[in-house]
């Protein structure tokens, strides 16, 4: 690809800007580690089965977090699908002309807000309303399921956070998957008309078509919904507390270095506990958006020739 | 036969476009709610709102938002430059030589990095500072643990990176290689292809990128919550001390449990979903896509 003296100097030139993303990247990791370790080597695996806070006495466990932090971000993904695919067929196949850039223009706005406006609005408007219309009567009916079993007191809870988190992803997902399913090669639609299938029919075999692109939409929503700090602390309640019901308060990860990093530095191993956790997270983050970029490549490599 | 597929086509169509309009109702509501506070809260302040300090909790007065409006302009100011430096030269490599191993890499981590969460990002701005604090005598001066606008740049820089990034290689990859093949044939060496040929035929995307960024800068909150300083009793000078954002004053003041902070809140948030629309609207109505074959 280099061939020429001055290609080489060209190609050099640019390198210590490349370089300095590379060390920005391995720098953030690299810290986070090294605030772990002290933590880690102190308490070992115990940190992770045990919810507790307690840094006057130095006791320390993040299970409630990290687990918090997985619901929050399985009920997040979950509305945000549920909304993102009929917005991807309404834009690819009901609208046309101007209504189209309309309206996909205005799922590009929602995706740029700034995810403080998405925070104010949800934890004045929407957790109220959350608790009234769908926790209360979900608690009525169906308490004798564990996840619907405790009462909603104020409404900020993991179900809260969960919703709330996902209609701000909901533009971010459907944007992975809309742009999958408008690169599917037309001769599959015409190949669907062709045989006279109605247009529910053809819809069906293309979104199964674009299924793995779909799989990484998930996984990267996923991803993304894992690491969120300001929505999620404004509705999840901040509790360190560990229950199977998704009406109680509770914490993220992100929510408990938000609310706690400030005064960690007082005690021992506080600050060190949260790096671990937050470590945690960032890792589990980076993986699977590599992972799901990763299935992109491949299946458009595969079906868009 | 024929009937049921068509009633199940038609059922399906209703479902979908009563989801769809599901889907972009929080949109409505949000910018409909956050005017009618953010407007009162506004009207009642007036001009004040643009030049005053917060109030205080229990405060009968409004005040303004006067530090934390300078702020925000002081941390995009410091951060905005590099961040658009950083990524437009990345992305140049990146696009220039899109079969050696380095663009791969690069682009593994532009993605890594888009997916630390911003709050990491914070911490570990934080603890860096910190640690340089206390290992180089004299530079206190200069780094404030505290917080400053130079760190909270630092983090926005990071934030923002992969952000612009991603923009601006998406822009440049879609220059035809035609218009390069064109130049390189009048003998143009490979700067002036990109700076004449290439910026030049994508140059109003190239505005949309920096403007974009601009709007993820402005309305970053988790990656200053440890590193800007939240300095809320006066109008900072300079970017050495501590200073407050518009995010984080709207993120503390929700947050708060009084009544007059709220309502500050709902103010800003108006504001900054003005400046945003303003961004957006010049994106989208402004910059008329060029259209490449």
């Amino acid at each position: 690809m280099i061939k020429s003296k001055r290609d080489k100097l060209f190609f050099l030139s640019l390198t210590p800007f490349a370089i300095s993303l590379l060390s920005i990247l391995l720098l953030l990791v690299y810290v986070l580690f090294l605030k772990s370790i002290e933590s880690l080597s102190a308490y070992g695996l115990a940190l992770f089965t045990k919810t507790i806070w307690d840094p006057e006495n130095g006791v320390y466990g993040v299970l409630g977090p990290i687990l918090g932090t997985i619901v929050t971000s399985l009920i997040s993904i979950t509305t945000s699908l549920v909304f993102s695919i009929p917005l991807t067929i309404t834009i690819a196949e009901y609208l046309k002309g101007y209504l189209k850039k309309i309206v996909s223009s205005i799922v590009e706005f929602m995706g740029g807000l700034p995810t403080i406006v998405y925070a104010v609005w949800a934890s004045r408007y929407l957790v109220p309303l959350l608790k009234s219309y769908v926790m209360d009567p979900l608690h009525a009916s169906l308490s004798f399921i564990p996840l619907f079993s405790c009462r909603p007191t104020t409404g900020y809870s993991i179900f809260a956070a969960g919703i709330a988190l996902g209609i701000s992803t909901v533009p971010y997902v459907t944007s992975i998957v809309l742009e999958a399913y408008e690169n599917i090669p037309v001769i599959y639609r015409e190949a669907c008309y062709g045989v006279g299938s109605t247009k529910y029919e053809a819809i069906k075999i293309l979104l199964s078509l674009s299924r793995p692109a779909i799989v990484a939409a998930v996984i990267l929503g996923f991803a993304r919904s894992l690491g969120e700090t300001t929505i999620v602390v404004v509705t999840i309640g901040n509790s360190m507390t560990l229950t199977p019901c998704l009406f109680a308060p509770s914490y993220t990860v992100s929510a408990l270095v938000a609310s706690q990093f400030a005064n960690a530095f007082l005690y021992r191993y506080a600050e060190s506990v949260l790096y671990v956790s937050m470590l945690i997270t960032t890792l589990f983050s980076i993986l699977l958006s590599l992972y799901a970029s990763k299935l992109i490549i491949e299946w458009r490599s595969r079906i868009v020739v | 036969m024929y009937n049921w597929r068509r009633i199940r086509d038609n059922l399906f169509k209703i479902i979908v476009l009563s989801l769809a309009v599901l889907a972009l109702t929080p949109l409505f509501h949000l910018i409909v709610v956050v005017f009618i506070n953010g407007l009162s809260t506004l009207l009642e302040a007036g001009w004040n709102f643009f030049v005053d300090l917060p109030p205080t909790p229990l405060s009968q007065r409004l005040g303004g938002v006067a530090p934390s409006l300078v702020g925000t302009f002081l941390l995009t100011l410091t951060s905005l430059p590099v961040t658009i430096a950083l990524s437009l030269f990345t992305a140049i490599l990146v696009t220039e030589f899109p079969k050696s191993r380095v663009s791969l890499v690069v682009d593994t981590i532009a993605k890594s990095l888009a997916s630390v969460p911003t709050i990491a990002v914070s911490m570990v701005v934080f603890s860096l500072a910190i640690t340089i604090v206390n290992s180089v005598p004299g530079i206190r001066v200069y780094l404030s643990p505290a917080g400053s606008a130079l760190l909270g740049s630092f983090a926005l820089i990071i934030v923002a990176l992969p952000f612009s990034y991603t923009y601006f290689s998406t822009f440049l990859r879609s220059v035809p290689f035609t218009y390069k093949e064109a130049a390189y044939s009048l003998g143009m060496s490979r700067w002036a292809v990109i700076m004449r040929v290439v910026i030049q035929v994508v140059k109003k995307s190239m505005l949309v990128a920096v403007l974009m960024t601009m709007a993820r800068i402005m309305g970053e909150t988790a990656a200053l919550l440890f590193t800007a300083g939240r300095y809320r009793s006066g109008v900072p000078t300079s970017i050495l001390g501590p200073v407050d954002a518009i995010p984080l004053l709207i993120f503390d003041y929700i947050l708060s449990p009084f009544e007059v902070w709220h309502r500050v809140a709902w103010g800003v948030t108006l504001i900054l979903l003005l400046f945003y629309m303003l961004i957006f609207f010049i994106v989208k109505i402004g910059v008329k896509e060029v259209k490449l074959t």
